[in-house]
């Protein structure tokens, strides 16, 4: 539904903007990014500066400046930090992401495709799906012990239902014609599965991966929040029992970073992988 | 019985089939759960036997304790959904009908959203405490975005013949939007509802789980595992715990998906 509204949003944009020429368009649209982001940034800036301090809210600028110092500052023992923490968490959410992507593929196409199957175990992964998956944090903790390992399986367990829900979904609404056609044609059955299922469910898979993404950072923090020795989550839990306002500002700001690179990947690898989808489509 | 109906019938779910089956998938996975345990093939010091923690999961409720954290739970939830609400909404439609402020608006909603909503348990939790309106705050925060958008797309599609013929019948600005886009945005609308009720539930007990001192089932549970008397005994209700937040969660929704189907069940859409 949410493509095609903003294939709609797209079309009427061009056919709005389609009067002016192109460096004209382009400098209106970057206009509109730095603009608001520069006045807010101006105003909150100016408001720290003038008013009496305000110890809740440092200045942006002061925010950005101590994040750049934290992570690659010229101190021999803050160095590793970009190394200790941020990629720390970067690593684990990574590895989680990664083994609960494929074990949910697995899944979800095992679902997707035998109807027996999918009828039996549905109420199971509908209600293991809907605990929310960091009320399981205690568990793994008391199942895996603080390490590292739990952290992944963790991330892996969370990450995973929304892989199977949108690879089932995918998969279960393949056209049977297409099915048969791989039948007809004796194609074995290892490439049927390569060649035909998955990149017909591939649509819906990249959709629950981008949920699933989002959810893999958000578990990550969680799961450095308790029980931790390091990564930006346990960072961040330290800098406010200490009270260091403008360093919980900084990790802050580097979480919002990390989402939006996230973000703006899987939506660079969607459009790279599913051109062909997009494209097929625009044609009809 | 259900194999007759298998063969011609495949286009064709039958009903009593799935449940049956997923009966079966339930009892089955029980069964297992509880030989496994009771004949010792995984020590019942991670897996209890099935029975026990189902009987667990009911005593629970007899704590006065846990009673009190479901109702702070659910008082949240019920809050910051409807805060979220009220604030996406109005924003949604405004941006579906003026490009210009969406465009000005959509830096900063681009920067905003990615963040992380636990990323600010540790501010909000300075400025505010560990009462309701730390967690309402959060909660909010997480819950806007997926109602906003979906007014954005539901206002947005509107269609815009139907606007001019409401136009052209002398019907003001206030009547269209009355009579024409909420009407056909409130599906969509409901849609960003749907998804921002569970985005809300998992967002209200993972704040309760990590902001210490915080009151709900989030907190019933971390407090369980920081009592290290009986470590057996402990587990079990944590178990319990966390299966009840699974019944609640897939209650509500199951509630909402009603809801959706009974009062907005025209708009035919996938099921995404």
């Amino acid at each position: 539904m949410s493509t095609t509204s903003t294939r709609t949003l797209a079309t009427r944009a061009l056919r709005a903007d389609g009067v002016r020429p192109a460096w004209q368009r382009a400098l209106v649209s970057i206009a509109y990014f730095v603009i608001p982001i520069a006045a807010i940034l101006g105003i909150w800036q100016l408001v720290v500066v003038l008013s009496p301090p305000a110890p809740f809210f440092p200045a942006p600028f002061a925010i950005i400046g101590n994040l750049w110092e934290l992570l690659f500052g010229s101190d021999k023992a803050v160095q590793q930090v970009f190394v200790g923490e941020f990629l720390q968490t970067v690593g684990r959410m990574a590895l989680g992401f990664a083994l609960g992507a494929i074990w949910g593929v697995i899944i979800g196409t095992v679902m997707g495709l035998s109807r027996g199957t999918r009828e039996t175990i549905n109420p199971i992964v509908e209600f293991l799906r809907s605990i929310p998956a960091t009320a399981t944090l205690p568990l793994f903790i008391i199942l895996l012990g603080g390490g590292d390992d739990m952290r992944v399986a963790f991330i892996a367990y969370g990450v995973s239902w929304f892989v199977v829900i949108n690879t089932a979904q995918g998969v279960g609404s393949i056209h049977k014609t297409m099915l048969d056609l791989g039948k007809v044609f004796r194609v074995s059955p290892a490439r049927r599965l390569f060649a035909i299922i998955l990149p017909a469910a591939m649509p819906k898979i990249f959709a629950g991966l981008r949920i699933a993404s989002t959810a893999a950072l958000l578990l990550a923090i969680v799961s450095e929040f308790m029980l931790a020795s390091n990564g930006i989550g346990y960072m961040l839990v330290q800098a406010q029992g200490r009270f260091q306002l403008l360093n919980m500002w900084s990790w802050m700001l580097a979480l919002a970073i990390l989402g939006l690179i996230i973000n703006s990947l899987l939506e660079f690898i969607e459009g790279k992988v599913l051109a062909w989808h997009r494209l097929s489509r625009q044609r009809t | 019985m259900t194999s007759t109906t298998a063969p011609r019938q495949a286009r064709r779910p039958s009903r009593s089939g799935a449940i049956w089956r997923g009966v079966a998938g339930v009892l089955g996975l029980s069964i297992v759960l509880e030989i496994v345990s009771r004949s010792g093939i995984v020590d019942q010091k991670y897996l209890p036997p099935f029975s026990e923690v189902i009987v667990r999961s009911f005593t629970l409720w007899g704590d006065q304790q846990f009673r009190d954290d479901v109702a702070s739970t659910l008082l949240t939830y019920l809050i910051g959904l409807g805060i979220s609400i009220v604030i996406a909404v109005p924003l949604g439609a405004l941006f579906g009908m003026s490009r210009p402020i969406y465009r000005g608006a959509r830096a900063v909603i681009e920067l905003l959203r990615p963040i992380p909503p636990v990323a600010l348990i540790p501010l909000v939790l300075l400025m505010l405490g560990s009462g309701m309106e730390m967690k309402v705050v959060i909660v909010v925060f997480a819950a806007v975005w997926p109602i906003m958008f979906n007014t954005l797309y539901g206002v947005h599609d509107v269609d815009p013949y139907a606007k001019d013929m409401a136009r052209s019948f002398g019907i003001g600005r206030f009547g269209i939007i009355r009579r024409i886009v909420i009407p056909s945005a409130a599906p969509f609308i409901m849609t960003g509802v749907r998804i921002s009720s569970s985005i809300a539930l998992i967002v209200v007990i993972t704040v309760e789980l990590i902001a210490g001192g915080a009151q709900g089932i989030g907190a019933y549970i971390s407090r369980l595992r920081g009592s290290y008397n009986d470590a057996a005994d402990t587990y079990l209700s944590v178990l319990a715990a966390t299966i009840m937040a699974g019944l609640i969660g897939l209650l509500i929704n199951l509630l909402i998906g009603w809801f959706e189907r009974r009062f907005f069940g025209w708009e035919a859409r996938d099921s995404a």
